[in-house]
């Protein structure tokens, strides 16, 4: 007997099987990448992509915005812009009268999806301009406050290599982002199908699969998905895990972490799990669903102190540490 | 049925089979844990029995332990929670039962939450539990089997020392030697040989001592008392054979005059009684004959005046013969003389009860001694332990180990005459000892027999010998043990005592004089404080200048007199 729950769960599947396959055509061979960027949008948050230039960070992205009907700007962040340049500014402008008054002429961040590009590279000022509107959907520009469309899903990458004249995401921003995706070198068969698809006269074309109205009912859909008190205590376990401080610490984290994940963490484990529980066909999230996301969720909100920066400790190992070391619940 | 009620009423089955798969593994496991114990101390036991107390004492807490963790793991149950984890983990469900469950004992109004528990329902019954937890019999299981029946099997190992506990056999507390058991059974058969007479229960009461030894509700020393008792039991009214055998040779003197009772007279001559009492029958049967019996008046009046205790009766029966004679009734003077021949017969038997009972005494003396000397050389054997001297003794063996270590001195202290030949001289048979000659076959300090002096068993057989000793005093250097024996007897010490500066400590002669040290230890305790007391140019224990004084016989000497 199948009841609208099931049909809900078996339309959100579907769609989002859709925007996976469109997106397929012209990604190859990152298909976790892929789940995880969907996963983002349809959880409401924003998404780091991570990985050296031209492993198709960007065409990722705007592969997305092309399969999804929604408006897509792409921001190429440099040393030199400003933030009046993302979020937009006020320009004089002259009525039919010859007065003259202020108008805001909105910036790239007024879309859909927004693509910041090689995000480390802007100055703090700049970046923190991504701030209000990461968290609060709005721009505020002289004494007005613009909201944003929804959905708003900031795509950023960085390059993970060079360091020189980039500044790294301060700890707030880099909180914001639901999920922090490394994006690894392709295998060999994986680069014969990009050789094959992007060597010819002819290049994969995607379709428009997903529309603003559908991506806001699948972001309902993840919500309403229910999760039990152990679960959810599992969750929250592994978050505290993150941090340097009795009693769910472990000697590793003691030893280097300055600062675990913050509340967003647990939400993003949550969330992520409740998204994965209905890709996976069930109504309830299970504790492999929280493992599951817990890489992408933490990874970027886990500070290193002196001692894990000097020895190169990476945050995917500590991780790894609290999910061997947190017992399922009873 | 609702799809909340389906999954508990699952759960709860899944929590049985889990229940229950549990307990037989755990208790197998824990019995073959738990049979270790005493398989491990039933194969100690070959090489060294356990007494029934030690066996009963760890069988209990054994028991006691066993139980306790029967109780412990039966206690032990599960609840449907674990149940749930444990099926989503095995079945793969990915945690949808204990989500169910959660969500039934957390109910809220959800369209998605009553279609996680549908489905979760839906999975449950779907799943087979035979298949998912089957019920198969553990490996320690077999193992569990195979140490019962090793158990078993060791049990009936054809091992003369071995016991069955299966049936209850446990190592005696305390074994007897075979010399003792040879005495043992003498003894009781001259008991019962006695008690055929004298209708007492001595033997039974030996035989309930030995029993308790055994049984290790009383120690040797215990034992022996007991065994004193009995010997002294059998000292009571002993009859004065001495002085009876005189009564009777006085007897047969004064029959001997006449020629018709002289073959009575000579069967009391030669102690024979019931002969003696067969001739007096036919001499009463031939008084019917109204013969002349004025010789016969005489010769029984003169040996009715022979009464000494233990012949009144039969002097009491001869003159009444004798008056009944010079009476001329010859009818009472018949019966008279056959009372006095029945009166024979049952001297006869007190006489051969009496020396049962003195040949039953001097075994009882025998094992008395023999278990004294084993107790003393137990407590000996204690003590050396605690002092961390190396022993034969071990464990639970130990009296048993000693019993037979002590084998040869109790040979010796049993005297060498053989006890199997004491059977063969029983009284009425041909070299019976006499009564009355127990004089202890042990020897005295100065190798003689008898005596008071406790005795310390024969000297060895084997081919020693002795060291001479040059003794203070005497002028010669004295090679043979003659010569010491007669300057110590014969001739007074040159030497004023009085003068004689003691190299010992006011402690060390406390020490000596105590009355609790046994006599035949004083000399050894000597020579260790001798051995370790300073030499005179102030170093460490003389040592090596006392070892010569070790390897003398032990007894008293003159210097040790002093």
């Amino acid at each position: 007997m199948s009841t609208a729950i099931d049909q809900q769960v078996e339309t959100f599947q579907e769609q989002f099987k859709r925007v996976r396959e469109e997106v397929s055509k012209v990604i190859v061979g990152y298909e976790e990448i892929i789940d995880g960027v969907i996963m983002s949008m349809l959880a409401g948050g924003h998404v780091l992509l991570e990985g050296v230039p031209g492993l198709g960070k960007t065409k990722l992205v705007s592969t997305l915005s092309d399969v999804m009907r929604l408006k897509f700007s792409r921001i190429q962040f440099t040393p030199d812009l400003m933030p009046a340049d993302i979020t937009g500014t006020n320009v004089v402008q002259e009525d039919a009268m010859g007065e003259k008054f202020l108008e805001f002429q909105p910036g790239p961040i007024f879309s859909n999806i927004v693509l910041a590009d090689e995000v480390n590279r802007a100055t703090p000022k700049t970046q923190s301009a991504l701030l209000e509107a990461m968290e609060e959907r709005s721009v505020t520009v002289g004494k007005r406050t613009h909201k944003l469309d929804s959905p708003f899903f900031v795509l950023a990458t960085q390059n993970p290599l060079e360091m020189e004249g980039t500044y790294p995401l301060p700890e707030a921003q880099l909180d914001r982002f639901f999920l922090k995706l490394k994006v690894d070198y392709p295998t060999k068969d994986s680069l014969h199908t990009i050789l094959n698809r992007t060597t010819k006269n002819k290049e994969p074309e995607v379709n428009r699969v997903l529309g603003q109205g559908e991506v806001l009912d699948m972001r309902k859909t993840v919500r309403a998905v229910p999760i039990a008190r152990p679960v959810q205590d599992y969750a929250i376990r592994i978050t505290l895990a993150t941090h340097p401080r009795p009693p769910f610490a472990l000697p590793m984290t003691y030893k280097y972490v300055r600062y675990g994940s913050s509340p967003r963490g647990a939400q993003a484990l949550v969330i992520g799990g409740k998204i994965r529980a209905l890709l996976k066909n069930r109504v309830h999230v299970s504790c492999d669903d929280v493992r599951a996301v817990a890489y992408g969720a933490l990874r970027h909100r886990i500070l290193l102190n002196f001692e894990g920066e000097a020895e190169r400790v990476d945050t995917d190992t500590i991780i790894k540490g609290i999910l061997e070391s947190t017992p399922e619940p009873n | 049925m609702s799809d909340r009620e389906i999954i508990i009423a699952w759960l709860k089955r899944v929590e049985r089979r889990i229940r229950t798969n549990r307990l037989f593994r755990e208790l197998t496991f824990g019995s073959t844990l738990f049979f270790i114990f005493p398989l491990g101390l039933k194969a100690w036991d070959l090489f060294s029995p356990f007494r029934a107390r030690t066996l009963t004492i760890f069988f209990t807490l054994w028991a006691v332990g066993f139980g306790a963790y029967l109780v412990w793991r039966l206690l032990q149950k599960g609840t449907i929670g674990q149940a749930a984890a444990s099926v989503d983990t095995k079945a793969e469900l990915h945690d949808e039962i204990k989500t169910a469950l959660w969500f039934i004992d957390n109910p809220r109004s959800s369209e998605w939450v009553d279609t996680q528990i549908r489905r979760a329902a839906r999975d449950a019954q779907a799943i087979n539990l035979d298949r998912l937890y089957p019920r198969n019999v553990p490996r320690t299981s077999y193992l569990a089997v195979a140490m019962i029946l090793v158990f078993v099997a060791l049990n009936f190992v054809p091992l003369s020392w071995n016991h069955n506990w299966l049936t209850l056999q446990a190592a005696p507390a305390f074994t007897l030697t075979d010399k003792e058991q040879a005495i043992l059974e003498l003894t009781k058969e001259l008991l019962i040989r006695a008690e055929k007479l004298q209708q007492s229960e001595l033997a039974k009461r030996l035989e309930d001592i030995i029993q308790k030894l055994e049984e290790g509700k009383i120690d040797p020393s215990q034992a022996a008392e007991l065994l004193e008792d009995i010997q002294n039991q059998l000292g009571e009214g002993n009859l004065d054979l001495g002085s009876i055998n005189d009564g009777l040779e006085e007897i047969a003197k004064d029959l001997q005059q006449f020629e018709k009772t002289r073959a009575t007279a000579n069967a009391l001559m030669e102690k024979e009684l019931q002969i003696a009492a067969d001739e007096l029958r036919k001499l009463a049967e031939q008084l019917q004959k109204n013969e002349s019996s004025k010789e016969l008046e005489q010769s029984l009046q003169q040996a009715s005046e022979n009464s000494r205790p233990g012949l009144e009766d039969l002097t009491k029966d001869l003159k009444e013969a004798a008056e009944n004679l010079k009476n001329r009734d010859q009818q009472n003077a018949q019966d008279a003389l056959q009372q006095a021949a029945q009166e024979l017969e049952k001297l006869q038997q007190k006489m051969e009860a009496q020396q049962l009972k003195n040949l039953a005494g001097q075994q009882l003396q025998s094992l008395e001694q023999s278990l004294r000397q084993r107790q003393q050389n137990g407590q000996q054997s204690r003590k050396d332990q605690q002092q961390g001297q190396p022993q034969s003794a071990q464990g639970e063996k130990g009296q048993a180990e000693q019993g037979d270590s002590e084998g040869s001195s109790q040979q010796s202290s049993l005297g060498e005459e053989g006890q199997a030949d004491q059977l063969s001289r029983l009284p009425g048979e041909a070299g019976a000892a006499q009564p009355g000659s127990n004089e202890g076959s042990g020897l005295n300090p100065s190798g003689q027999r008898g005596g008071n002096a406790p005795r310390e068993g024969a000297p060895t057989e084997l081919d020693v010998k002795l060291q001479a000793e040059k003794l203070a005093g005497m002028k010669d250097q004295g090679t043979k043990p003659e010569d010491i024996e007669e300057a110590s007897k014969q001739e007074r010490s040159r030497l004023d005592y009085r003068n004689v500066k003691s190299e010992l400590s006011p402690a060390q002669k406390d020490l000596l004089n105590q009355d609790r040290i046994p006599w035949e230890y004083r000399p050894l305790i000597k020579n260790y404080f001798q051995a370790i007391r300073p030499t005179p140019g102030g170093g460490g224990p003389a040592g090596h200048q006392q070892n010569s004084s070790s390897s003398r016989p032990v007894g008293p000497t003159p210097t040790d007199k002093k």
